[in-house]
């Protein structure tokens, strides 16, 4: 694909890449990861392998070979050649395509995974005709979280607001974390900590008494008290709200945190499975 | 102390030594942090030493498909600590960083502390530091701990700081390894390279003495 007219924030993600965080190189990776992953396993990648990870507005690309592409995540009202194309379903497209994003409908982040058809010369656009329906992303659910290591450090009052009030997610997020907008909630000690490692997910009480949700772009170690932790199931979701949205959080445990975990994973096997097969089928059929 | 064990999310576990900056504790992260390196837990993804603790980072859908989730990686950390200790820990490299004193703070450190300029300069340089680890960004290293005389604290607001500026944050100290917003306290810089070839010149365990230079 050539850009032909650069985006807010356009780039190629993976997933994280871990191994480095002792020498403070963060894992880094896609946002919502189980979009990349979906649009990878839709066209017969590898699930890790790089997808182009867009914000509104987002760029221009046009194809310069014959691709199988799919477009998840945020729903962007995605054209090919000025023709709308749906989400969660392969498309076969010709060189020369152009694709563009029309207009935010919902989601913040959309992601593009595309295959070369080395041995196929598309004539025209071709929805191939499956799709998935990945519906345990972005629901209304609240995302689920689990008690920090100090968690006490807020007081039982704010421990209550934080599981019961709506909140805001701040114009100023980014990549690297989302800071929420509410009442300061309130602390109940205030021994400074030494700094110590972070993950995608934890969120920090900063002394304002303001969140921070950390994102995946973060930063490896940080000093402020980590009040709880999105799990890691739910970090996709978080990924794909941003500004004007709000969102609750409500208390869950590690067996779900790790149930939901797996559950997700073996879904995205699944429909990279069938895919895979389907696209098998689908050009026997057709020669 | 007894160590702490604690989960840290749902996909990594912290070991805390100690809740204070002292080598005793440090050499402990240090130990087990080559411990874990050589002869890694299952599904280990990253091992992240700090001050006084060391978190290990799991591949979730790994340990909890085949070890019942960090519960079960909880009680192998816990085995794994209650053995002797046994890999090499490597001796770490001594540094010697050429320090030019010009730093845009350093006027008002030596205010804040109560000290000249010069006097700030010859307490800086006087010691060794240990790197205790690197975080914050690509190669930055936490080192400590500065003289008490010039224990400062950070700014209010993060300003620009520059790649080779050398800063002072409490009881650390530490140079910029490339361009970031930072509340540090920057009273030098420096023209060693802190990323060659992209890698770190820092190591956890390393030790760095800072050698004034005349501009």
């Amino acid at each position: 694909m050539k850009n032909t007219k650069k985006g807010l924030f356009d780039s190629l993600q993976s997933l994280p890449i871990f191994g480095l965080q002792h020498q403070g190189i963060p894992p880094g990776g896609g946002m919502d990861t189980f979009s990349l992953q979906l649009a990878n396993a839709l066209v017969g990648n590898d699930l890790y392998d790089k997808v182009l990870e867009m914000h509104f507005p987002a760029g221009v690309y046009e194809f310069e070979t014959s691709t199988l592409v799919a477009i998840c995540g945020a729903d962007f009202s995605a054209h090919l050649d000025e023709v709308p194309v749906p989400l969660n379903q392969p498309i076969k497209v010709p060189k020369g395509s152009v694709l563009t994003c029309k207009k935010p409908v919902s989601g913040m982040r959309v992601y593009v995974a595309t295959r070369e058809l080395k041995d196929e010369q598309v004539a025209r656009i071709k929805i191939m005709p499956w799709s998935m329906a990945p519906e345990n992303v972005l629901s209304n659910d609240p995302i689920r979280i689990l008690c920090g290591r100090e968690w006490d450090h807020l007081k039982a009052c704010s421990q209550q607001t934080l599981l019961s009030k709506d909140f805001a997610i701040s114009a100023i997020s980014n990549r690297m974390g989302y800071q929420l907008i509410q009442a300061p909630l309130k602390t109940a000690s205030a021994t400074p900590l030494l700094s110590s490692a972070v993950t995608a997910g934890t969120i920090q009480l900063l002394p304002s008494g303001q969140l921070v949700v950390l994102m995946a772009a973060h930063q490896t170690t940080g000093g402020y008290p980590r009040v709880a932790h999105v799990i890691s199931a739910d970090l996709p979701r978080l990924a794909q709200m941003g500004p004007k949205e709000s969102l609750r959080f409500t208390l869950t445990d590690p067996m779900t945190a790790e149930y939901e975990w797996i559950f997700q994973q073996n879904y995205l096997q699944q429909v990279r499975n069938v895919c895979a097969l389907k696209l098998s089928q689908h050009r026997f059929d057709h020669h | 102390m007894k160590n702490q064990i604690y989960e840290l999310g749902d996909t990594a576990i912290t070991i805390e030594f100690g809740t204070e900056i002292s080598m005793e504790f440090h050499e402990e992260v240090i130990r087990r942090f080559y411990q874990f390196q050589s002869n890694p837990l299952p599904g280990t993804l990253d091992l992240i030493p700090a001050y006084t603790s060391l978190t290990i980072v799991f591949d979730l859908g790994y340990v909890a498909s085949r070890f019942q989730g960090l519960a079960g990686m909880k009680t192998l950390v816990e085995e794994k600590l209650a053995e002797p200790f046994s890999a090499v820990t490597p001796e770490g490299r001594l540094h010697k960083i050429p320090c030019l004193y010009e730093g845009p703070d350093l006027a008002a450190v030596a205010l804040a502390c109560g000290l000249s300029e010069s006097e700030i300069i010859h307490i800086h340089s006087e010691k060794e530091y240990q790197v205790y680890f690197l975080g914050f960004l690509p190669g930055f290293a936490y080192m400590g701990t500065t003289d008490e005389r010039i224990t400062v604290a950070r700014k209010e607001t993060p300003v620009t700081i520059q790649p080779g500026d050398i800063g002072l944050a409490g009881n650390q100290t530490g140079i910029y390894p490339s361009t970031s917003p930072g509340g540090w306290q920057i009273i030098g810089r420096t023209t060693t390279d802190l990323l060659p070839d992209g890698l770190p010149l820092f190591q956890v365990g390393d030790r760095v003495r800072f050698i004034p230079q005349r501009s």
